[in-house]
């Protein structure tokens, strides 16, 4: 046998139970007579942030080794491990990047699911890392894979990722103990040991199905997603996906109405003939993806579309659903709102809508001067009970004002800015440029400030960028999606060639000192 | 503190014939035990955090021994209570966090040194350098040197560790000189095994006490002219009874091997990751017996000058395995060496690097070098082999990633009530322009990290008002200190709020008033709110952080004219107060008080009493929040604003949306910042708060009842 110890690495985040984990591997090779050692680097990663937990259990027993102590490793040895585990997919691979599992030696038993890092839920476009490539990389890297989602399972059993994992590990056959010693561990730890016993249960039976993915097998490359932005549209539609055009006919029509969705329809046939004009015959692109985005901007979200999804039947059920209500538990729900002057401007008409705005901004205008403290703009905060009568009422009201829609001043706005794209689109010197800047509506989106300054970015690429390259509008396009600040768009549209943008005047208030003379 | 060490505490009443299983660092409290320790202070700070806290919770049994635990307000007073030490024959032992805690308690350790020690003093520091590090990397072993203190660094095992620490005392005494043990992270939080001893009761102890007070001896005072004199002795008398010490006991260890002609000297910590490396080359085995000889310093200061030439002769070169800057010990076998005129070989930094952790793949490449120059006999290939397997395989993953992985630092707790604030001084900002922000330490400065990437300078534990000094005076806008409960009362109440108020100065504090030493592992301060009040609470989920003003209190009592305290999560009214203070006329300190309890410790509390009422059939609201997905457009400005890690992304489910869409998962403790955010900065219309009512009552089920009756017939 050999004298060399069984190494384990358990990647997990903060709070995921890795420390429980750790204790009770050691205490598995110890009631077993084994010597075994843990060590962890817990710190504040505490606190959610990646952590690792290390194993070493030597394979001889106590009686076995005749009194002789094995010295045991602190730390894992990159390409060292007999037993790589991660309780979410990136962490498996952030230890695959960092080394330490061999596609010789390892065997990885990884969950499928991801937790998303903060930095890829910042960006206002799509920042998730493409969990294909993740998975792809776990396969081809270890010497043999078993990945399956930890927390559906822990979650199906009402327990904690540690105990799944545990059943993992029992699974992959590394250690040589019994389950049965595995699952005495978890009865004398005495909390919430059903449901641990079931998560180990459910880990154990999902482990041994997923195992044996040899690398050899691994997920053909082609065809993965890029992450930073959508698939790049083919130039003929693949089969199978779903018809962007009809769904957004019906999401027009939903919005507003039959008459609304013609002019939906006429909208397409205009992209048609633009395809047309370039000698595509078929969608080529253009019409799906860019009616995809038509359907998505016609039916942009104000109070009155709000009010209408907020109140009906089926939000009732799927809110109930989502915080985990059983039966004979009562639901109170709160929506928070803050229509505000803006809002209800949007719905008057735009010349009774101006003066009321211009009135708004003489307000705070006089206001800054008067006060030192922000002079927010005129709104009111509401925790509105959508399931009370009076509440409910409310929001059906709004909702039903739907008709109104069409002469208020948001209409119009919005009417405009989307003749204004769909002229650009029209005047593109090729297809390529067309669907670039029909691209570029997927950038319009928001409420209040959030819109006004997508809408400021996706005027600044439509206008300066509209004849340019396809690769500089796509660039530019995908830099106002990868951050807020807009210091990304700026120079993706400097090195496009467009002038600089306008500095925009930023607030700032000097201190009134005593006795400084600069 | 709602944690509980009940297991722990028992394992310190473990007796002789019994094994003890468990962490290193309360191994280390144990051997306090077996030593006869007679009092214990510190500061808490990872790694060594669960040293005090056991033996804060195991108050009944210290009163048994006899033992006095404190709890002190900083390193420097844990650092002072040392002195107990200087005139009476007790055994003394504190711990904090290293270097920084060292760097807190420097005055008071050379003031201790320099009269020296008649009961043994031990300080127990957690070396926090390398991988999970949260500290500047800086080697303690600078400290020992220039105060003249031993330094014992153990073999990361069990029974080394406890034999060190019981050898610390006694070579403390004979050598009348305070000793440092470092324990690097991984050896705190290591699991092991070692045959426990029966504890000890001090002969002097509270409950044998002291009659009087000891005569007065000039010469045990750290003040001229005694200092000079104290200077010789350290080196006349102290240190060389310690290298006799080291010597007769064997605290340092030699292990022979075949290659008799070269030779590694190596920090006793580093020991393990040394043996696994040399494992790579197939010149160990499993159990640390190795071909080549090994002198393991289980005391790296000072070093036994004589051990070393007795190591050293006969060899034609040996290698120093030294971690961190400067090193340290290389320098001084060298002057060793160079003394006797013993002409073997020296090597260490020049092919180990000068900086970052000794792993056992960074010390077998170093081996690599050092073997292929030295040493023809021992086989390279397998190590080489196995070195640039790893090199080519972290190469080849990069490149098939193409993108790097996103990082995941440590971040604010779900319902943290830090993380309010921050999304306020982020809209604050936005509406009055950027101020200077000076950082501290504490779970605040997780705010340097993304979604908020504030901070513009760290000085230290509640040193973030100082260390805006400079630059109010230089800057035409208002400079902002944020600092946690627990640095203002580790520092930042002298360093920074006095000093600026005697210095009229204009500036913003923002304090983190959460109740606790949170980041720490949520210890008590003093103004953290009784235990009677928690008990009396009627809603034991609320806040109780209100309840004790001895931080407003204490802030009056100096003079602070300008002070407003703000619940953390309303956040509305915390950007109003914050752009009041950054524009007011009122030139001098500004001071902030963010409160609202760290919910950590908030939680520990409530989920056994919702627990119990739920099991009792009472009623009981859980209050979460959630996303409309249907109206969220994907813009994710909601999480650019808070970051909680229970608010995150999720397909639309729509075929027409193509960006992810916001949503609260399941952990979620409907803390309220998403409503809070919505509302103050205007988000989106898409969030709603819901409270399920569990054991609802009759009047309100009816209620319900009716209403559904009526939303049904109306919804569509």
């Amino acid at each position: 046998m050999s004298s060399q110890p069984i190494t384990i690495l358990i990647a997990a985040l903060g709070g995921e139970g890795g420390g429980v984990l750790a204790e009770w591997l050691v205490e598995l090779a110890l009631r077993a007579g084994h010597p075994a050692q843990a060590t962890s680097i817990p710190g504040v990663a505490q606190r959610t942030g990646a952590t690792t937990y290390y194993v070493e259990i030597h394979p001889q027993t106590h009686a076995e080794l005749g009194g002789r102590a094995p010295v045991m490793s602190l730390s894992p040895v990159p390409g060292c491990l007999d037993l790589m585990v991660a309780s979410e997919l990136l962490e498996a691979v952030r230890a695959i990047q960092n080394g330490h599992v061999s596609p010789e030696r390892t065997r990885l038993v990884c969950s499928t699911h991801r937790t998303l890092t903060t930095f890829e839920k910042l960006a206002p476009g799509d920042g998730r890392y493409d969990s294909t490539r993740l998975l792809e990389v776990a396969r081809r890297y270890s010497r043999e894979c078993a990945a399956f989602d930890v927390d559906a399972t822990a979650r199906e059993a009402g327990t904690v990722p540690s105990a799944v994992l545990f059943g993992a590990i029992a699974a992959s056959g590394v250690l040589p103990f019994d389950p049965a010693a595995f699952e005495e561990i978890i009865r004398d730890s005495g909390r919430g040991v059903e449901a641990s016993l079931k998560g180990f249960a459910l880990a154990f039976e999902r482990c041994r199905a997923a195992g044996g993915v040899h690398a050899a097998v691994a997920v053909p490359r082609s065809g993965v997603p890029g992450t930073q932005s959508a698939p790049a549209p083919a130039l003929c539609v693949p089969s199978g996906t779903p018809d962007l055009v009809s769904l957004g006919h019906a999401r027009v029509v939903e919005f507003q109405d039959a008459a609304y969705g013609e002019l939906f329809t006429q909208r397409v046939e205009r992209l048609r003939a633009v395809a047309r004009r370039f000698g595509v015959d078929g969608d080529a692109g253009l019409v799906s993806e860019g009616g995809r985005y038509l359907a998505l901007w016609m039916a942009f979200d104000d109070v009155i579309r709000v009010a209408d999804l907020k109140s009906r039947a089926a939000r009732f059920a799927r809110v109930a659903e989502e915080a985990g209500a059983r039966p004979g538990d009562l639901l109170r729900i709160a929506d928070h709102l803050k229509p505000g002057l803006v809002e209800l401007a949007g719905l008057l008409p735009p010349a009774l809508a101006n003066r009321l705005l211009d009135w708004e901004s003489s307000r705070r205008d006089a206001k800054r001067w008067r006060r030192r403290d922000g002079a927010t703009p005129l709104a009111m905060p509401l925790k509105l009970r959508a399931d009370s009568i009076l509440g409910f009422l409310a929001l059906r009201l709004l909702g039903a004002l739907r008709p109104l829609r069409r002469i208020g001043r948001r209409y119009a706005e919005e009417q405009e800015l989307i003749e204004h794209w769909l002229v650009c689109i029209e005047a593109a010197p090729s297809l390529e440029v067309a669907l670039e800047l029909a691209l570029c509506a997927r950038m319009v989106k928001g409420y209040g400030a959030t819109n006004e300054r997508a809408k400021e970015n996706f005027r600044s690429i439509i206008n300066s960028l509209k004849s340019s390259d396809p690769a500089d509008i796509r660039r530019a396009r995908e830099a106002a999606l990868a951050e807020e600040s807009g210091t990304a768009l700026d120079a993706a549209l400097t090195q496009a060639g467009a002038p600089p943008r306008a500095v925009k005047a930023v607030p700032v208030r000097w201190v009134k000192r005593t006795g400084t003379a600069t | 503190m709602e944690i509980s060490f009940t297991r722990e505490v028992d394992q310190l009443r473990q007796g002789a014939g019994t094994t003890f299983h468990g962490e290193g660092i309360l191994a280390i409290t144990k051997a306090l035990l077996q030593s006869g320790v007679a009092y214990v202070g510190g500061y808490q700070g990872a790694p060594v955090s669960h040293l005090l806290d056991v033996m804060v919770q195991a108050e009944d049994y210290m009163a048994e021994l006899g033992v006095h635990v404190e709890a002190c307000s900083n390193e420097a007073s844990a650092a002072a209570m040392l002195g107990a030490s200087i005139h009476y024959p007790l055994r003394g032992a504190v711990t904090w966090k290293s270097v920084v805690g060292t760097n807190v308690a420097a005055d008071a350790l050379s003031n201790l040194a320099s009269p020296g020690v008649v009961g043994g003093a031990l300080i127990i520091v957690g070396e926090d350098y390398g991988e999970g590090a949260s500290v500047i990397q800086e080697r303690t072993h600078a400290f020992a040197m220039k105060s003249s203190l031993l330094l014992l660094d153990p073999r990361p095992q069990l029974p080394a560790m406890v034999r060190m620490v019981e050898h610390g005392f006694a070579l403390s005494e004979v050598s009348n000189t305070p000793a440092i043990l470092q324990l690097r992270i991984r050896a705190c939080h290591v699991r092991g095994s070692f045959e426990c001893k029966d504890n000890v009761s001090p002969a002097i102890s509270r409950k044998a006490l002291m009659e009087s007070p000891a005569r007065f001896d000039y010469e045990r005072l750290s003040h001229p002219p005694s200092t000079f004199r104290h200077e010789k002795l350290k080196f006349e008398q102290r240190l060389p009874a310690a290298r006799r010490y080291i010597l007769e006991h064997g605290l340092n260890e030699v292990f022979g091997g075949r290659h008799e002609d070269i030779g590694i000297i190596v920090q006793g910590g580093l020991h393990n990751a040394l043996v696994r490396a040399l494992q790579q080359f197939t010149v160990a085995d499993a159990f640390g017996a190795a071909e080549i000889p090994m002198l393991v310093l289980n005391v790296t200061y000072p070093l036994v000058p004589e051990q070393i030439a007795d190591f050293c002769r006969g060899k034609r070169v040996v290698l120093v395995v030294e971690e961190g800057q400067p090193e340290f010990i290389e320098q001084e076998i060298a002057t060793a060496l160079r003394r006797m005129e013993i002409d073997t070989a020296l090597h260490g930094k020049d092919l180990l690097p000068m900086a970052g952790e000794y792993n056992v793949e960074v010390i077998a490449e170093g081996l690599v070098k050092f073997l292929a120059r030295h040493a023809a006999a021992v086989p390279l290939d397998a190590a080489r082999d196995w070195l640039a397997a790893n090199a080519a395989r972290r190469q080849a993953v990069v490149a098939q990633l193409e993108l790097p992985l996103p990082p995941r630092p440590p971040q604010f707790c779900v319902g943290c009530p830090e993380r309010p604030v921050f999304s306020a001084i982020k809209q604050a900002q936005a509406n009055v322009g950027p101020v200077h922000y000076a950082a501290d330490i504490g779970c605040h400065s997780f705010a340097t990290f993304e979604p908020f990437g504030f901070g513009h300078t760290i000085l230290g534990y509640g040193m973030s008002l100082a260390s805006r000094a400079g630059v109010s005076p230089m800057l035409g806008r208002r400079a902002m200190a944020v600092m946690g409960d627990g640095g203002f009362w580790h520092n930042g109440l002298l360093t920074g709020v006095e000093s600026a108020l005697f210095n009229q100065d204009d500036a913003v504090l923002l304090i983190m008033k959460n109740g606790y030493t949170s980041a720490t592992g949520t210890q008590e301060i003093i103004s953290t709110p009784d235990d009677e009040i928690k008990a009396a609470a009627e809603n034991r989920q609320q806040s109780l952080v209100d309840r004790n003003h001895t931080i407003e209190d204490t802030l009056k009592g100096i003079g602070v004219g300008w002070l407003r305290t703000v619940p953390s999560y309303e956040v509305e009214t915390m950007r109003r107060t914050l752009e009041e203070a950054f524009t007011t006329d009122y030139a001098g300190l500004k001071v902030i008080i963010a409160e609202g309890e760290c919910q950590l410790e908030r939680q520990r509390r409530t989920k056994p009493w919702i627990a119990g009422l739920l099991k009792a059939g009472k009623r009981v609201v859980k209050v979460r929040y959630g996303v409309d997905a249907d109206t969220c457009s994907g813009d994710h400005s909601c999480i650019r604003l808070s970051g909680c890690p229970t608010l995150t992304l999720k397909d639309s489910g729509d075929p027409l949306k193509v960006d992810p869409v916001a949503t609260v998962i399941d952990c979620c403790v409907g803390c309220g910042l998403c409503g809070e955010n919505a509302h103050a900065a205007t988000l989106c219309p898409s969030f709603y708060r819901v409270e399920v009512v569990k054991n609802p009552g009759l009047a309100e089920r009816l209620l319900a009842g009716l209403r559904r009756g009526v939303i049904g017939m109306l919804a569509r």
